[in-house]
């Protein structure tokens, strides 16, 4: 017999602001639905670190009330949502998913909770992730095991793998992800669901915990492409607080959801387009198919240096990631997770000239993907070699018949796009053998959010519905 | 190529940062710095001449503007 809340639970953002906006359904019932929920299930995932159900209850009580008075704020007005716990929210601890900050209660919001805020959001919680966002399994040894619903023994991905867990297993309707080397992207695409990482400084880092200044995008884990397109609205724009944030004009991210993609042009990254499993191989071919069935053309391109971007990822990461924990460091190192603190540790040996050197191939390896995307639309790749590896498995089968390590496995489809800071939008095309979700990737050029996010909309139509993971 | 040893890698922790590291976590970090060391220089092949690194003065404006207005 379905749980009476199954019916709410089952409806994406966009749906959502339409019947609360009818008043059709109450904020407060929603809200309710969604705690019983977590309640319910997050034993089994971990998906949350702290779940504000007070807090969550009094706000629906208020969006009601505004509801009613017609008061309407916009799509996420009454929506229940949850932020990764590197964004502060004032008087709610924030604990980066770590053990040095466990108490930890911010003085403020950070800027893109407080616009979800502003726009009537619930807040449910607060989301366990890869400890300071430093890895992509979010096995935390401080929080808890995130685990992905499609398949409680494998990971979610990471590093906002509880983002990419409370959507798919319906304990959010919209939740905040951030990407450094791929930290809303892999989540998504090992988890089944939407993950967007918008251009960088397109979204306000203001008071997110960062793991990298320069490659850190804060974004959108949602179960839609128009949901991602809703959230974006909401987050994207100038923020004083953060002086790298753009100025760039924020577009009506839905205008052309709906346009389809006829005469679309669109290129297959040849650099990420080899090493792939058999599923991912199978699955990314009939994408790349439904693609051109939908009347845009598809053909391969090439970004020589990409295959680059990956140590420019990672000398950029090392360094900026030990210069934000140098203090923790020398005085709790022991207080670290194990694989964070050797990343850590390995960034204390990255000297000045690596580091230059790095940020100063950024504009070289942008420079090459915008040469592939002249003459074009967007480009597609897969988001990862690999449906989600089992927890703890740190090597994994590769094409050959070999192995490679699991992290590198994802991370070289995922990073490159950091370090160039183009948009890049993670959706599902199907599920594996075993029935593991399996991604691609659409890339746009630098603001272009609104095409590649049409290009996404009108795969995901045609795609159909995802089939559901198990009950949990 | 000068290779990075453990030895070196210890020094340095120590010296540089007071940082104390077991002979095991010292030898996995010589072969992941080396590595990184290694392949930063190949970076030079992309071409780098006439780029700069992409430090933006308007940004560093930005925050001076925002400090200043926190002071006052």
């Amino acid at each position: 017999m379905a749980h009476p809340y199954e019916e709410l639970l089952s409806l994406d953002v966009a749906a959502l602001a339409e019947k609360l906006r009818a008043k059709e359904i109450s904020p407060v019932e929603l809200t309710e639905a969604y705690l019983d929920r977590i309640a319910r299930t997050d034993e089994k995932i971990r998906a949350y670190i702290t779940v504000t159900g007070d807090l969550a209850r009094k706000s629906a009580r208020r969006a009601e009330r505004e509801i009613v008075a017609g008061k309407w704020r916009g799509p996420f007005h009454g929506v229940p949502i949850a932020l990764k716990d590197l964004c502060y929210t004032k008087g709610i601890r924030t604990t980066g998913g770590s053990k040095i900050l466990a108490d930890f209660k911010p003085e403020y919001d950070s800027t893109v909770w407080s616009r979800l805020s502003r726009a009537g959001a619930i807040l449910l919680g607060k989301l366990n992730l890869h400890e300071f966002a430093y890895g992509i399994s979010s096995s935390n040894p401080h929080w808890g095991i995130v685990r992905n619903p499609y398949a409680l023994e494998r990971i979610p991905g990471g590093s906002s793998g509880g983002s990419a867990a409370a959507i798919v297993a319906r304990s959010a309707a919209a939740a905040i992800g951030t990407d450094t080397g791929g930290s809303i992207r892999i989540p998504a695409a090992l988890c089944g669901c939407v993950g967007l990482k918008a251009t960088w400084s397109r979204v306000s880092r203001y008071g997110v915990l960062p793991l990298a200044y320069t490659l850190d995008h804060v974004g959108p884990i949602t179960r839609t492409v128009r949901d991602a397109a809703l959230m974006l609205g909401v987050i994207a724009g100038h923020d004083r607080n953060d002086s790298t944030s753009s100025r760039e004009r924020v577009p009506d991210y839905t205008a052309n959801l709906d346009a389809g993609i006829g005469g679309m042009r669109i290129g297959v990254i040849r650099e990420l387009n080899d090493g792939l499993s058999d599923d991912v191989r199978r699955s990314f071919d009939a994408a790349l198919a439904l693609l051109g069935s939908l009347g845009a053309s598809v053909d391969e391109v090439s970004i020589p240096s990409l295959p680059l971007a990956g140590i420019v990822n990672g000398v950029i990461t090392w360094a900026e990631a030990i210069e934000i924990h140098e203090e923790w460091m020398v005085t709790r190192a022991a207080d670290y997770g194990t694989d964070v603190r050797r990343l850590l540790e390995a960034g204390m040996m990255v000297n000045a000239a690596s580091y230059i050197r790095a940020q100063r191939s950024r504009p070289r390896i942008l420079a090459d993907a915008l040469g592939a995307l002249e003459g074009r639309d967007v480009l597609v790749a897969p988001a990862s070699a690999i449906p989600a590896p089992r927890i703890g498995e740190g090597r994994i089968l590769d094409s050959s018949g070999g192995t490679v390590d699991a992290l590198t496995g994802i991370l070289r489809f995922t990073s490159p796009f950091d370090v160039t800071g183009q948009p890049a939008l993670a959706i599902p095309t199907g599920l594996s053998a075993e029935r593991l979700p399996l991604a691609m990737q659409i890339i746009g050029r630098p603001f272009d959010e609104a095409r590649v996010l049409q290009a996404g909309a009108a795969y995901e139509r045609a795609r159909g519905a995802m089939p559901p993971p198990p009950p949990l | 190529m000068p290779l990075l040893t453990p030895e070196t890698v210890k020094r340095v922790l120590h010296d540089v940062y007071g940082y104390e590291i077991t002979d095991d976590d010292a030898q996995r970090m010589a072969n992941a710095a080396g590595a990184m060391l290694t392949n930063s220089r190949h970076l030079n092949s992309l071409g780098l001449a006439g780029i700069e690194p992409p430090f933006g003065y308007p940004s560093l404006i930005a925050d001076a503007v925002r400090l200043s207005a926190k002071k006052s």
